[in-house]
């Protein structure tokens, strides 16, 4: 038995699903599901289609150079059966996938880190550019901390809720 | 396995009423009405049966056969089945001439079929190899890839010749 990458999205095609292509010139296409069997007779390329696993590396979305790839590397020679390596591989199975869950949620965090600054510009922005959608501009002349204090005001009971309306 | 068969036989349901409504059409493709434009290159599904236009991959002489019987099989032969054929197109100085009548098996059928594992194989054309009433090739070299189900049905000399076995 023989857990195979889909040629289309990478995925891991297990035993009794997916189709397998082959073409006159030998080489063989497996495919996970008939979605990107479909994809591939529409002549798409894996690597422009934007839910693959090849688009993903290609773009920097995902991890492309790791320590833990390489022990899933393709091996033509069959092992002879040991068990205590059967079990020691089994375990170290475990191992290596929470370490590269864990470093692949790094590399994911690393690319989202300029989010939140980013975020909070855009809504100060707004809330400056966009508040007469909210509040009138005559009660905000009137009650001036419903806007976006420049200076530090004195937070009094009134002005508090007024505060939670703009939000 | 039934629900296999069914969904099998649910992919191939149009090829096959499209085979029987074309059966003097052979293997001609009809393209569905979504497909004007022409990137659907490869071929409908469908079995191999009386007047399928089959290519010959060995070097017995025949270039093209038309398949006269599909042996077992009510609607027709799959991938590794033997059929009876007429031989319509061959070199000269050959094996075999235009007109002759063998037995072949099918190495390469566009149809899938399932594996014992639960997968399917699909080739890219529908191809057969001469052979005679005992199971001997006619030929003596194989070209192209061939599937291992040819080992059950004990075509062990074709999968010797063969060069690539899918």
């Amino acid at each position: 038995m023989r857990l195979e990458k889909c040629w289309f999205c990478s995925s891991t095609v297990y035993p009794g699903h997916g189709i397998q292509y082959v073409r006159n010139d030998a080489k063989i296409f497996r495919f996970c599901r008939s979605k990107c069997h479909k994809n591939f007779k529409m002549k798409r390329n894996p690597r422009k289609v934007k839910w693959t696993k090849a688009y993903r590396r290609l773009h920097g979305k995902d991890m492309t150079q790791d320590s833990t790839f390489e022990f899933e590397r393709k091996r033509n020679r069959p092992e002879r059966y040991d068990r205590n390596v059967t079990e020691n591989t089994l375990k170290a199975i475990k191992k290596i996938d929470k370490v590269r869950v864990d470093r692949e949620a790094r590399h994911h965090a690393k690319r989202m880190k300029g989010k939140k600054a980013q975020l909070l510009r855009e809504a100060t922005k707004e809330l400056e550019q966009s508040i007469h959608m909210v509040k009138a501009p005559a009660a905000l002349q009137q009650d001036p901390s419903l806007t976006l204090p420049k200076i530090k005001v004195k937070v009094t009971q009134e002005q508090t809720e007024g505060n939670g309306m703009v939000e | 396995m039934a629900a296999s068969n069914s969904s099998k036989l649910f992919r191939a349901g149009r090829s096959i009423l499209g085979g029987f409504s074309n059966s003097y059409f052979g293997a001609s493709r009809w393209t569905s009405p979504l497909n004007h434009m022409e990137f659907l290159s490869q071929q409908q599904r469908a079995f191999i049966q009386m007047r399928t236009n089959l290519k010959v991959v060995d070097n017995s002489g025949a270039k093209r056969v038309m398949c006269i019987q599909a042996s077992k099989g009510r609607k027709g032969a799959r991938l590794g089945d033997t059929i009876v054929a007429s031989v319509k197109e061959a070199k000269v100085g050959g094996k075999v001439k235009k007109g002759d009548v063998h037995y072949a098996v099918v190495v390469r059928a566009a149809m899938q079929r399932g594996r014992c594992d639960g997968s399917e194989v699909k080739f890219d054309d529908n191809a057969v190899v001469l052979i005679n009433k005992q199971g001997e090739p006619i030929g003596t070299r194989v070209f192209g890839p061939v599937p291992h189900e040819l080992r059950k049905k004990k075509h062990l000399k074709i999968l010797s010749l063969a060069e690539h076995i899918a």
